[in-house]
């Protein structure tokens, strides 16, 4: 059963990791392209469009909350590591479960935040790059951010059953 | 209050610093019963930043440049400009190193990308391994002053100052840096007998012709800017398609199929500083709503009075905040708090901002958290307590600069 369960969570890990990958490479790739053309508009033919500017802000945006999700899977959040860097690894897992949930917490409720937003502004029918709904934009925001809190809280899972199996996970977290 | 000491407690536990700068700024808001909404409204706020592309897009070129040889043929061409004079492969080592710096941001990929050819070679060439272990770690971090560095990029984007005058500003400040180290490098190494290379013309011809491609990098970013020709996410732009183009299409360095992993292994550092501006937005917008500023300046006027002792405690504090918090949580949480103080002590904000990003520069290097001294501690198998050590002369120098910088703002504005 748990095997079953394992199985699951692994291959739902290997289909997340190829998802975020592939958003990250169309958003970076398009950011790219978006800015070198509208240079070669600019130099060579003097025009340019608004569009592109919005859509390229837009897009270092959803890059960011990306990639967010990204680094909360590989554990790559900017922390102040003091601790784990002094205190043997036995004992730094305890406060990590504590921050780790307390992340989790932070993003589920940050979620809802966004959540609430969008619905704002369904409501009041805000529209990106002239006619795009602004809330079919902003969706990934709530969304990312509950799958943040799904990683932090598999880490502070990974935490309790270390040490309740007792046995110290030496190899690194990193990716 | 003691929502503050957990909140500190959280964050020195290791808690993400995002969600600590979160939760601060959440508890500001509900003080001032704003709606909790408004964060997530300030985090979309960064997408409307100037020029906030350019900070993913160097990013990822930089991620680019050191997968590829191009650390390699960089190392090849400064030895052979460079080699000839006394003490010259620590010369090398530290032009090689700012200059690859300045190009990929300042995340610890120089130590990683460059340390690991500079070390042996250093080594190789008879100089002392306690004296090649700091200087490859304390030049990981140097070139952050010159342009394009990622942390001139996000001070000007917080500060609003304009980007191309501190890149301007940055070059005199960053060369007394190169200048004080190669002094010290080429003194050190004149007390043990380094036999000297020749300079080789037919090296050199080699070595560009190996560079060809990279090459115009340099002129066409720096050329692009300094000219005011491209904006800085223009130059941002055409840096990462033509080294895409370069290291994948046309030297094939970088296979296709490996270029997604390179693109998530430079986006997860960009998206862990981007949300944690997004985050300090909110907590720095709240707090100087709420006069925070004004609040500190006034406590501090009863003891500080001149420029030169506000100067004085600035360098102080920001050598504490470099040892314990990276620079860019540190450029976004504190710049917007400090820039109106520094203003009423008459000190430019291009000035700020240079002392700001040098004094960070040394917390990478101090105890107890100092990036680079765990990441060369780790990538070169040395005891941490060894770094340290081997450091240290490194850092009174660096230090001795700072405080040369700060005291002296005209080499800062000079260029302006």
């Amino acid at each position: 059963m748990t095997g079953l369960i394992r199985g699951w969570l692994d291959r739902l890990d290997r289909w997340g990791t190829a998802a975020e990958n592939a958003v990250l490479v169309l958003l970076l790739t398009t950011m790219i392209l978006l800015a070198v053309g509208q240079i070669v508009l600019r130099v060579f033919f003097s025009v340019g469009f608004v569009w592109a500017d919005e859509l390229i802000s837009l897009t270092v945006l959803w890059v960011a909350i990306v990639a967010s999700v990204a680094a909360a899977r590989s554990d790559r959040h900017l922390r102040i590591d003091a601790l784990s860097n002094f205190v043997a690894e036995k004992y730094a897992r305890f406060p990590r479960i504590i921050v780790d949930g307390f992340a989790a917490g932070m993003c589920l409720f940050l979620g809802w935040q966004a959540f609430r937003y969008i619905q704002l502004l369904k409501e009041f029918e805000d529209v990106v790059l002239t006619d795009i709904p602004a809330w079919i934009a902003f969706a990934i925001i709530p969304i990312s951010f509950v799958l943040m809190a799904y990683r932090f809280l598999l880490l502070a899972g990974k935490g309790v059953l270390s040490v309740i199996s007792g046995d110290v996970d030496t190899e690194s977290v990193q990716s | 209050m003691i929502m503050a000491v957990i909140l500190l407690v959280l964050a020195v536990f290791g808690a993400p610093l995002f969600t600590i700068i979160a939760a601060s700024a959440m508890l500001g808001y509900v003080k001032e019963e704003i709606d909790l909404m408004a964060i997530v409204i300030e985090v979309i706020g960064i997408s409307s930043l100037p020029f906030l592309s350019a900070i993913p897009l160097f990013t990822f070129a930089g991620y680019v440049l050191s997968e590829s040889n191009a650390p390699k043929r960089l190392v090849r061409l400064t030895r052979a400009l460079l080699g000839w004079m006394p003490g010259g492969l620590a010369l090398v080592s530290l032009a090689a190193c700012a200059f690859f710096t300045a190009f990929t941001g300042a995340s610890g990929v120089t130590i990683i990308a460059l340390g690991a050819i500079l070390y042996p070679a250093l080594q190789q060439d008879g100089y002392p391994d306690r004296f090649n272990l700091g200087l490859v770690t304390s030049a990981g971090s140097l070139g952050l002053l010159f342009a394009p560095s990622l942390p001139l990029i996000l001070y000007g984007v917080i500060s609003n100052v304009s980007i191309d005058s501190l890149f301007r500003a940055g070059i005199l400040p960053g060369m007394l840096m190169l200048l004080l180290l190669s002094g010290y490098s080429m003194w050190t190494s004149g007390k043990s007998d380094q036999p000297l290379r020749r300079f080789s013309f037919k090296e050199l011809a080699g070595a560009l012709r190996e560079s060809i491609w990279e090459l115009p990098l340099p002129f066409v970013v720096l050329g692009g800017i300094y000219s005011g020709y491209f904006a800085v996410s223009e130059a941002a732009a055409v840096t990462a398609l033509y080294v895409l183009i370069v290291e994948v299409l046309v030297l094939k360095e970088i296979k296709l199929s490996k270029l997604p992993q390179v693109m998530r292994e430079s986006m997860l550092l960009v998206g862990g500083i981007l949300i944690i501006l997004g985050m300090s937005l909110a907590s720095t917008n709240y707090m100087i709503d709420a006069g925070v500023p004004q609040q500190l300046l006034a406590y501090m006027s009863d003891f500080v009075s001149s420029q030169a002792s506000f100067l004085f405690l600035l360098l102080i504090f920001l050598l504490i905040l470099g040892a314990i918090l990276d620079i860019f949580s540190a450029i976004v949480l504190i710049v917007p708090l400090i820039l109106p103080i520094a203003a009423q002590y008459g000190v430019d904000e291009v000035h700020l901002g240079i002392v700001f990003l040098a004094a960070m520069q040394l917390g990478y290097l101090t105890p107890p958290v100092g990036l680079n001294l765990f990441i060369a501690s780790y990538r070169f198998d040395k005891p941490i307590m060894h770094v340290y050590s081997a450091t240290f002369p490194f850092l009174v120098i660096l230090m001795l600069s700072v405080i040369i910088i700060t005291y002296w703002p005209t080499l800062s504005l000079w260029l302006l």
